[in-house]
């Protein structure tokens, strides 16, 4: 493998597109040699720099928005309770 | 999963595997639970239903692997099996027409979005949970177990039953569903220039 070689190249030898190369980054999927290449490709790529941005944003604000809420201690002790109960030990 | 060999475990090393594998993951589970049923008392019965399931079934889980993987399985499947059969959830979308989307040449068209950064920052209420809870369970599903709970490709495939190239497909269309409700929401909140 050449330095310069592109490591999104498929095993059939096809070079993914601008928007599979995104998803990979995107969904977690893409080794550090790929994330590399991807931030390079970005310096010369205006459309993936700007969707880059945009969709790390929006997966960033998801995390933050959407998680983070503790299971209510009643649950956690009723589920206890139950597991005790079936199991007299 | 189902190919594990059965486990034997004493009473006591159910246990410690109960509170020291299972029981970590509450809360994430409780998050998931409420994100496909979008009421928190359901949430919790889907909870709690899991983890009764995945003691009766410890047998089949495999000390020190993938406990959190397994039990979103065990969730989203009494979800299907006994949550979604009992509410008026619209059935599945045509996947079919998910994978042509896929292949499409749709796909190739770079979609680059008017929406901005700037407009996103100032989404500061709930506008982000809104539009993730509007989309259809399916997608929202995806989006949770990759974005939140950063699982891979092939433990979704595994948790969903599903091939790896519809997880793919199903997490690409989420992606740009949830963008369309977000610029829906900037242009509702009056920016001139989302
Ligand atoms: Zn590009």
């Amino acid at each position: 493998m050449t330095p310069s070689s592109n490591p999104f190249i498929l095993a059939d030898g096809r070079k993914p597109n601008c928007m599979e190369m995104l998803q990979l980054i995107l969904d977690g999927e893409a080794s550090a040699k790929q994330q590399d290449y991807f931030k390079s490709h970005m310096d010369t790529c205006m459309p993936c720099f700007k969707s880059f941005h945009l969709d790390m944003s929006i997966k960033e604000l998801v995390k933050t928005r959407c998680c983070g809420d503790q299971a209510p201690q009643s649950l956690v002790d009723q589920i206890k309770m139950q597991i005790s109960q079936n199991n007299p030990s | 999963m189902e190919e594990t060999p059965k486990q034997h475990y004493s009473e006591k090393e159910k246990n410690e595997v109960f509170h020291g594998e299972f029981l970590p993951h509450i809360s994430s589970m409780y998050n998931f639970g409420y994100r496909l049923t979008l009421d928190r008392d359901d949430a919790k019965d889907l909870v709690q239903d899991t983890y009764l399931k995945a003691y009766r079934f410890i047998a089949s889980f495999q000390k020190g692997t993938n406990a959190k993987a397994w039990l979103f399985r065990i969730l989203k499947n009494s979800f299907i099996n006994d949550y979604r059969k009992k509410t008026k959830e619209p059935s599945k979308v045509d996947y079919q027409e998910v994978e042509t989307y896929y292949n499409s040449e749709e796909f190739d068209r770079q979609i680059t979005p008017d929406l901005r950064v700037e407009s996103l920052k100032d989404m500061i209420g709930d506008e982000i949970s809104n539009a993730l809870n509007s989309l259809d369970v399916d997608f929202r599903t995806v989006i949770i177990l990759c974005d939140l709970e950063g699982f891979k490709y092939e433990e979704m495939a595994k948790i969903l039953d599903i091939p790896i190239g519809t997880v793919r497909s199903r997490l690409h269309r989420a992606r740009n569903l949830l963008k369309e409700k977000l610029t829906h929401y900037a242009k509702s909140m009056g920016y001139k220039n989302v």
